[in-house]
């Protein structure tokens, strides 16, 4: 658990209001105490998709918090996420990242545990001289887990809002990029980019959430070579500024949606691959919501506190420290489309992502200078004021902004306040 | 030239960042590529860290040389590496596989980095030396998360 900050003086609401954000959210190491305390053992958090643990047997090793966690599809065919830790002296029960165990050994003292979380086994139980009743030291399960299409959450809490409460009007979004597949289900069956920066891990979401501002600036070379390759002009979505494309939702969310804005349709004469794709969509959502889905490029997404969604794959955010970070790739393949929309999406990925790729290595470059940049106190309030005088309260509860508008940064910082002040949950 | 200067020349032309003899090095049916899962193999549907054709490269090369890219700057200068354990394991007379051990020290402002891995190439003979044909690197850490690896390996 983390240390205890309760007593602070810190007034959180005064570290964030209207277009400024004090520098000290991402640098002071006791205010990042107080965020796993507050959000990430408080809110729910994204573990990962079914489609990665197809098999019963099936696991992988994700993290909430600083805190280990397993993803299991268990022999039963449900799927737990269970706190990573011996009933016994606390070990690491799994070391690996993923893969398919009948049952979890602990290495220290060979406690076992099935797949489904009962303890099997406690070694050389002669010794304990009195009944040891085994039904008492299962491994632990997060107190409340729910899924949504399959994408499985978690929260270390014992209450709080439901995970439909969490989520709200983002689960219209989230549908938009499931849908792109013809069978409505996605499968991240494709492997992971794992990479570090030394920065915050509020930069992730912040700067993925951003790019129409930043995108002409640092992505430049990127949006060239991206053009050249696709017949796909994405440089054409900053010439003019459209508004409603920047969405702050209500529970920190943020979405880039993109339907007003459609893309100039690439060149040349379709693949039989892409023809096929195409009619697929068509005959399961009709000529209207396809052209929508071929035509514009699916939302943006940001699902608070760790859950991205980016052209081409779902990204998490894993904070290791207050100037630390690991984020996570996940190239989001389309269940039942050509093998070949496919083979593209991930090409597309590699050229986009992950530590070697086109574009988003400038941005983690400008979150690590953006941690150095932070160590100067003179005025330490950031801006970002952006579109403040244009946002339009929408009835879903949040608000829009045009293209390169921060009206969603704030809607961030107005429900990360809530959190650290007990506002929230 | 023997397989071994090859591959010390193409650690110089890397080292010093001259993007575009490097490029030359290379056979238009070339593919780069650093996988993440050692295990994985060519054209399965796996991603990649680096899975470039020689299109791909190309664009590398351009993007890396255009002057835009943040982390190139710094790295320019301050970037060495040591090739070694240099085994030729197949040779047919017309190309070679060759592997080779790697170690690479980088000093960039916020902190010094070492990257090690093996190499796997593919040399073509042609007049007196080798072009490549294919080059494969396995990175120790490539299934752990990385910095940014925003120059040639």
């Amino acid at each position: 658990m983390a240390t205890k900050v309760d007593n602070a003086p810190v007034d959180f609401a005064s570290l964030a209001e209207g277009p400024r954000v004090h520098g000290s959210v991402y640098r002071d190491p006791e205010i990042f105490q107080r965020e796993l305390e507050r959000i990430w053992y408080k809110v729910w958090v994204y573990i990962g998709h079914e489609s990665e643990v197809p098999n019963r047997g099936d696991f992988v090793r994700r993290q909430i918090g600083l805190q280990p966690v397993l993803m299991v599809r268990g022999d039963d065919d449900v799927v737990r996420v269970f706190y990573n830790r011996c009933r016994h002296r606390a070990n690491l029960v799994c070391l690996a990242d993923q893969g398919n165990a009948k049952k979890f050994v602990c290495p220290y003292h060979a406690w076992s545990y099935a797949n489904t979380g009962e303890l099997l086994e406690p070694t050389f139980d002669e010794g304990y001289d009195y009944d040891l009743d085994k039904d008492q030291f299962p491994l632990v399960e997060l107190p409340r887990q729910d899924s949504y299409r399959g994408l499985v959450f978690a929260s270390v809490a014992e209450e709080g809002i439901s995970l439909a409460e969490h989520l709200g009007p983002v689960t219209e979004f989230l549908d938009l990029f499931m849908d792109l597949s013809p069978e409505g289900e996605i499968a991240l069956d494709a492997g992971v980019q794992k990479v570090r920066y030394k920065g915050n891990w509020k930069y992730m979401p912040e700067n993925s959430m951003e790019g129409d501002y930043h995108g002409p600036f640092i992505h430049k070379i990127a949006f060239e070579l991206f053009s050249r390759r696709s017949g796909l002009d994405v440089g054409t979505l900053h010439e003019e500024e459209i508004p409603d494309v920047i969405r702050s939702l209500p529970g920190g969310h943020m979405v880039e949606d993109y339907r007003g804005a459609p893309l100039a349709p690439p060149k040349g004469e379709p693949s039989p691959a892409r023809k096929e794709y195409a009619a697929m969509l068509r005959e399961r959502y009709g000529e209207e919501k396809a052209g929508q889905l071929l035509g514009t490029m699916a939302p943006l997404l940001y699902v608070f506190p760790n859950m991205i969604y980016i052209m081409t794959h779902i990204r998490t955010v894993q904070p290791v420290d207050v100037d630390q970070t690991y984020s996570y790739y996940y190239p989001v393949m389309l269940k039942g489309a050509p093998e070949e929309i496919n083979r593209a999406r991930l090409s597309d990925h590699e050229f986009m992502f992950g530590s070697a790729g086109f574009v988003s290595p400038d941005d983690v470059e400008i979150m690590e200078r953006n941690q150095v940049g932070m160590k100067a106190e003179g005025n330490d309030w950031l801006f970002i004021g952006r579109g403040l005088h244009r946002e339009r309260e929408m009835p879903d509860g949040g608000r829009s902004g045009f293209t390169m508008d921060e009206t969603h940064l704030r809607g961030f910082w107005r429900h990360y306040v809530k959190l650290m002040s007990g506002d929230a949950e | 030239m023997t397989p071994e200067q090859f591959l010390y020349h193409e650690a110089q032309l890397m080292d010093e960042m001259r993007f575009d003899e490097w490029f030359a090095l290379w056979l238009e049916t070339g593919t780069y590529w650093v996988p993440i899962d050692p295990a994985d193999e060519e054209g399965s549907r796996r991603v990649s860290i680096i899975h470039d054709d020689y299109l791909r490269l190309e664009q590398r090369v351009d993007r890396l040389k255009s002057g835009s890219v943040l982390a190139v700057e710094e790295a320019r200068g301050a970037m060495r590496r040591i090739v070694s354990n240099i085994a030729v394991t197949a040779d047919d007379g017309a190309e070679l596989a060759v592997e080779s051990n790697f170690m690479l020290g980088i000093a960039r402002s916020s902190d010094q980095q070492f990257w090690m891995g093996r190499s796997f190439h593919r040399l073509r003979r042609e007049g007196d030396g080798f072009r490549i044909a294919g080059k494969k690197v396995l990175l120790i850490n490539s299934r752990r998360e990385i910095p940014l690896l925003q120059f040639l390996i």
